[in-house]
């Protein structure tokens, strides 16, 4: 009777790992993988020296808190950290807007010049950026000349420049999205009177909620990391980013000497991003898609 | 953010239904019967956006009437007015969802391109940045000495009129002596003493009849502070700054008739070459201030012609093919695994999975790509300590080439990750039972409802995550920099993509040369717009099978 | 019924876009009144720098009744500036290090300041000339910095005299265990052409020559000549193939923290280097870098920090009462001094701070026979190159076939 009992343990034990325990094997490996570089720049952080090298990965020389404090000393970090917030909160809700209105015509609608256009945002944004800030000291020279609220050191002159970007990789990945719905769904609900608004608003975006809230995520780390415009962008210190302020921590000579800081403040920027996630996950994973399709 | 931009529409004119260009089947007099309901809310978000749209235009206006910029101006109205009509008319339903992002697009991307672009036939770049006028300007102002043994004034600025503006004058003192003498354009006149009040540096503070103007005042009149000459037998009197005088000449002016630069003390001549845009001497000798001008196709033909450039060519166009099929094939695959390991409704604890796997994508790039760098460090670094090798990582062709997909790897799988899982959760789950159902493995019903509905999402995704990676600078340059390098070839290293390798051709020498720059990026922009186009052609049967 | 529809909204929208430009349109005339009072001076600086030159600038700034703000441009502060300028949006002065001064004149960036000759002849000469481009002055130093080199004196209490003598202590010390490394001198994967550089001349190598004005001639390049390939010979010796002394691993990042960890007793740094070493409580000293016995000199790059009146600033003259008349003051220069700890090119005020900080001495003293960076355009051409030879033959390439190549693709970028 006991073996029995064990034996039905065992077996179970044995379909649980068949079945969800390698998930969590390969998981694991996935996640240590992960954060191993990850862990690296914790104890740099932690490191009191807080120099690159001394670094290794479990901290030697103790551990404290003082690159944390130092971060908030000796930089604006407070403040760039609310600029950041804004400017990725802002940028990313708009763009994914931006984006998800192009994709529904691009997916739902034929129209001349469909592919074409398609094409061209992809390629517009090969063209190396690096190349391209002339033109934007240009562009933005001259706003700033007529309008300086949307100008240079503003972050709404940053904003309008990231807009221009908003319709490239988003828009296509969620064309694919809206590729995926089965036509048949707006189709019956403009057979019921709606208009191409409706549909678009009440019946695809519901629909497409986790593609939006990747998308958006997406669109906000992109924000957050991005650093070769707002560099250009952004000189007075009260404006900058996190991606400008910090990479400004590490310049030339410096470099050494600060990474305990950077560490620390490459950690914080992380936070956001993962409360962000946090709070999207539950339309990333959620199962709204799955009983809408049914009908 | 849910209000519809536009309002009501015929269910005749559904999305999707009709082909490109078809017009309206119905005659109009059946359509108002089919109109759908006219919503509050829809006109209640029109209005408003339109509101909005209408009042930044006015407020964008103002500056430009005041800068009398009448092209602007137009430019505006005819925008402004485009956007009424296109959301008050039924008609380019596409266009109504098209134009937002487009306007966005046009004005900071495809401008900037394409003036990008229109350099690539200029010589534009260090030295030849702006106009002829500006290089004139700019070697007459450096070209300005002080006459030996002249005296050094202390300076104020002072008007008979108004500070703001009334003519500009000189107060200027000569230090020896402490007598004060005003100047203008006409010249040098000197000042009763008695009308004066000197500081001890000898600057001027009051004068009778004369406003001295503070620091503020006078700034505000910059211009016409630095552009003030007031000429004597040697030279001339110029500021320097605002509490100081010399006196000063320029040895090298622009001749109008010789269309050359002449230096009025040797005597020697640099004439403008109108091809290099430069001043050139007879010996060969060039100022070095240049100018732009149009160089029409030698920078392409430099392109091809150029060995540095075209021999190690092929070469790097192969490994930036492999870079980018690897970093993207090698994050898809790995993103796409992960994300169906954890795609179980029996796994638990899933969510805090996802938030560590992602963390390697919430953390700045450029900070990871650096420390990925200190940890391939041969001597000193974490991977080779760790797990005890002693591989020198970066110079080694292929260890460093492993290198670099490796890092893109650990960079870019939680995108994969992430728009797999959303992907994922999309497809409906029955679906795929139904297939387990039917008695399929689990492996052949991935292979037959989940993979191809996946590529459907992400293909496009795909390509253009490929364009990104066949671009990717920051991937290289923060990394091993293109090394190593063959020791008889610093310019082109084993994991140099066509873009780091341009990059240092056109930025390495004697500062930037961006025209040069912009035809090589053209010639990769048509390699990969090559590229892209082919690969988007095979998506559009897939499209048209699921669409 | 479309049509009414259309035009309600229109109607509205404009009624809503007219009581919101009440408030709106006033605001472009708002905007105008601050600039016609006397505006804003704009100073562009790295992070490190802005942080230093702040109060001081702001105190001008209080002490004039003028507006001044000094902002950091992290990256590519340089091209950034260049490129802002051409545009009309650059800043009125901008503070860098004195070889960028060919490219900023190239660009016509920057203009001449005019100096009067006893200002001119406070600072040390080396400055003045480090910032003197064809005859003409186009900033106002106000540090400078070379390399020496430095040493933990628990470990090696005496200055080697030669390269061999360091070596030959180093090796003593790695083989009691006590160092890993016989001298912390960075090269990194590309190689480390600043660092290299007094080895180099110590071993007869050059880089320009100069022609009869003194000035660096672009057209005599000495890399790729027998005596850069004898001099590699040497540097290639102490490479990894070599000596071991010299190494690809040894990179920016880590060369200085090895020093202050104790793994190595020599380090071949500059001021900035300091900082870390007493954080690290090593006991030190400061002397000049040894060159090879029987070479010649080991002359270190001496370089210098200035501020620059940009051409195209919209407060020129401002700008340069700041350059000219402000940051040529002693007391800027100790101020500055104070807040990052660099030698002060005005001698009055080294002078000053020189008592209470012995390392300046000893950095000057090291850097007495050092040679001011080239500033001329050409000079860009050449980081890149030299070093990653330098990198190929510290790994054990052939110095020969190495360095010509390096000197050819040199002379081909150098118009």
């Amino acid at each position: 009777m006991t073996t029995a009992i064990l034996k039905r343990t065992g077996r179970r034990r044995n379909r649980w790992f068949a079945q969800v325990g390698w998930r969590h094997l390969v998981a694991v490996l996935a996640v240590l993988f992960s954060l191993f570089p990850i862990v690296f720049v914790l104890s740099a952080a932690l490191n009191p020296l807080g120099t690159l090298s001394t670094t290794e990965l479990v901290p030697t020389g103790g551990v404290s808190l003082g690159n944390f404090g130092g971060l908030f000393d000796r930089t604006a970090f407070g403040r760039w950290f609310l600029n950041s917030l804004l400017i990725a909160g802002v940028a990313s809700f708009a763009s994914v807007f931006l984006s998800a209105l192009a994709a529904y015509a691009f997916s739902r609608m034929r129209f001349r010049g469909r592919r074409v256009g398609l094409l061209s945002l992809l390629l517009i944004q090969m063209f190396p950026q690096f190349l391209a800030i002339v033109a934007i000291y240009l562009i933005f020279g001259t706003i700033t000349d007529l309008w300086p609220a949307i100008g240079f050191n503003t972050p709404w002159g940053l904003l309008l420049l990231y807009m221009g970007g908003a319709l490239g990789v988003n828009t296509w990945l969620m064309k694919g999205f809206f590729d995926t719905l089965p036509r048949e769904l707006d189709e019956s609900a403009t057979m019921d009177g709606a208009s191409h608004a409706q549909v678009f608003f009440r019946i695809m975006l519901p629909l497409v909620a986790p593609i939006l809230a990747v998308a958006g995520l997406l669109a906000f780390i992109g924000t957050i990391n991005e650093f070769l415009m707002a560099n250009v962008f952004l000189t007075s210190s009260d404006s900058k980013t996190l991606a400008v302020g910090m990479y400004g921590l590490l310049q030339g000579n410096e470099r050494n000497d600060n990474f305990g800081i950077f560490a620390a403040g490459t950690l914080l920027t992380a936070i956001p991003t993962v409360l962000v996630f946090q709070l999207l996950q539950r339309y990333i994973v959620s199962g709204l898609t799955a009983g809408a399709v049914k009908g | 953010m849910s209000t519809p931009l536009s309002g009501p529409e015929s269910v005749t004119r559904t999305p999707g239904r009709e082909p490109a260009g078809s017009p309206p089947p119905r005659p109009r007099a059946s359509r108002s019967r089919d109109d759908a309901p006219i919503t509050l809310t829809g006109i209640a978000g029109k209005v408003l956006l339109l509101g909005l749209t209408a009042g930044i235009a006015v407020w964008a206006a103002f500056p430009l009437v005041a800068a009398e910029m009448w092209t602007g101006l137009a430019l505006l109205a005819a925008s402004t007015a485009g956007l009424f009509y296109l959301y008050l008319t039924r008609r380019h339903i596409p266009a109504k969802y098209l134009v937002p992002g487009t306007l966005f697009l046009i004005a900071f991307q495809v401008f900037p391109v394409l003036y990008t672009a229109s350099t690539a036939f200029t010589n534009f770049g260090d030295g030849h940045r702006g106009s002829k006028d500006e290089a004139i300007v700019a070697i007459g102002s450096s070209s300005v000495t002080q006459v030996p043994g002249s005296t050094e004034y202390a300076l104020s600025i002072a008007t008979r009129g108004d500070p703001a503006t009334g003519p500009l004058l000189f107060l200027v003192t000569d230090p020896a002596t402490r007598a004060v003498s005003v100047g203008d354009a006409k010249g040098l006149r000197p000042l009763d003493a008695a009308d004066v009040t000197i500081a001890t540096g000898g600057k001027v503070t009051a004068a009778d009849g004369y406003n001295v103007l503070t620091f503020g005042q006078a700034n505000a009149r910059s211009k016409e502070i630095t552009d003030l000459v007031v000429p004597t037998a040697g030279g001339a009197v110029r500021s320097s700054g605002l509490s100081r005088a010399y006196e000063g000449k320029a040895v090298r002016a622009y001749d109008a008739g010789c269309d050359c630069i002449r230096d009025t003390e040797t005597g020697q001549t640099w004439t403008a070459d109108e091809q290099a845009g430069a001043f050139v001497a007879a010996d060969g000798e060039r100022l070095a201030q240049g100018w732009k001008v149009n160089v029409g196709l030698k920078n392409f033909t430099r392109v091809l012609t150029d060995e540095n450039i075209s021999g190690p060519f092929l070469g790097t166009l192969v490994w930036n093919f492999a870079f980018a099929i690897g970093s993207t094939g090698g994050t898809f695959l790995l993103g796409m695994l992960i994300a169906l390991v954890l795609h179980s409704p029996r796994m638990r604890g899933t969510n805090f999975y996802r938030v560590l796997l992602v963390l390697p994508y919430a953390m700045p790039s450029f900070a990871m790509l650096l420390a990925w760098r200190d940890m391939f460090n041969a001597d000193f670094g974490l991977i080779n300590s760790l797990f005890g090798l002693n591989v020198d990582w970066f110079g080694q062709e292929w260890t460093a080439r492993f290198a670099v997909i490796l890092v893109q790897l650990w960079l870019g799988y939680p995108y994969m990750f992430l728009v797999a899982t959303g992907a994922l959760q999309a497809i409906p789950r029955e679906l795929t039972e139904a297939t387990s159902v039917d008695g399929a493995s689990p492996w052949q019903s991935f292979r037959a409802v989940t993979l191809p509905l996946l590529l459907v999402a992400l293909s496009p995704l795909l390509i253009s995550s490929f364009a990104f990676n066949f671009n990717n600078f920051n991937a290289i340059y923060l990394t091993t920099e293109g090394a190593p390098f063959p020791a008889d070839n610093p310019t082109n290293g084993a994991t140099d993509l066509l873009i780091t390798y341009t990059y240092r051709l056109a930025f390495g020498g004697q500062g930037a040369q961006f025209g040069f720059a912009a035809a090589i990026s053209l010639f990769i922009f048509a390699i990969v717009a090559v590229v892209s186009a082919i690969s988007f052609r095979r998506t559009r049967k897939q499209e048209e099978v699921y669409a | 019924m479309r049509i009414r529809t259309a035009g309600v909204v229109a109607l509205f929208a404009l009624a809503l876009a007219a009581s919101g430009c009440g408030g709106d349109s006033d605001k472009p005339a708002a905007k105008e009144t601050p600039k016609a009072a006397g505006g804003k001076l704009v100073i562009w600086a790295d992070d490190k720098r802005t942080a230093a030159v702040k109060p001081f600038a702001e105190k001008f700034g209080q002490e004039n009744g003028v507006t001044v703000e000094v902002q950091a441009v992290s990256k590519d502060l340089q091209t950034n500036f260049v490129t802002a300028s051409q545009q009309g949006s650059g800043p009125d002065v901008v503070v860098g290090a004195h070889d960028w001064i060919g490219n900023l004149v190239q660009n016509g960036a920057i203009d001449p300041v005019q100096l009067a000759a006893e200002q001119k002849s406070a600072f040390n000469e080396t400055a003045v000339k480090a910032v003197t481009f064809n005859g003409q002055v186009y900033g106002v130093p106000y540090a400078q910095e070379n390399l020496a080199l430095i040493r933990n004196t628990e470990l090696a209490p005496e200055a080697p005299k030669t390269i061999e003598d360091l070596v030959a202590a180093g090796k003593k010390l790695k083989a009691a265990k006590k160092v890993t490394e016989t001298l912390c001198l960075q090269v990194g994967q590309n190689g480390d052409a600043y660092h290299i550089y007094p080895l180099y001349t110590s071993a007869g190598g050059y880089l320009f020559g100069t022609g009869a004005n003194g000035d660096y001639d672009p057209k005599d390049l000495g890399v790729g000549k027998p005596e850069s390939v004898e001099a590699f010979k040497k540097i290639g010796a102490l490479g990894e193939k070599g000596e071991g002394v010299l190494k690809r691993s040894i990179s920016d990042t880590n060369s200085i923290s090895t020093f202050t960890s104790k793994k190595c007793a020599y380090l071949v740094s500059g001021p900035w280097a300091v900082a870390d070493v007493k954080k690290a409580n090593i006991s030190y000293d400061i002397s000049a870098i040894p060159g090879f016995a029987g070479g010649k000199e080991a002359q270190p790059f001496v370089g210098v920090q200035a501020f620059y009146v940009a051409a195209k600033g919209k407060n020129k003259a401002l700008a340069q009462e700041f350059v000219a008349n402000y940051t040529t003051t002693p007391e800027l220069a100790v101020a500055l001094y104070n807040a990052e700890p660099r030698p002060p090119a005005l001698t009055a005020a080294l002078d000053q701070v020189k008592g209470s900080d012995p390392d300046l001495a000893k950095f000057q003293e090291a850097g007495k026979n050092g040679q001011v960076l080239p500033a001329i355009p050409a000079m860009a051409a050449i980081w890149d190159p030299f070093g990653k030879a330098e990198a190929a033959v510290i790994g054990g390439a052939d110095p020969t076939s190495t360095i010509t190549t390096a000197g050819k693709t040199i002379s081909g970028q150098i118009k």
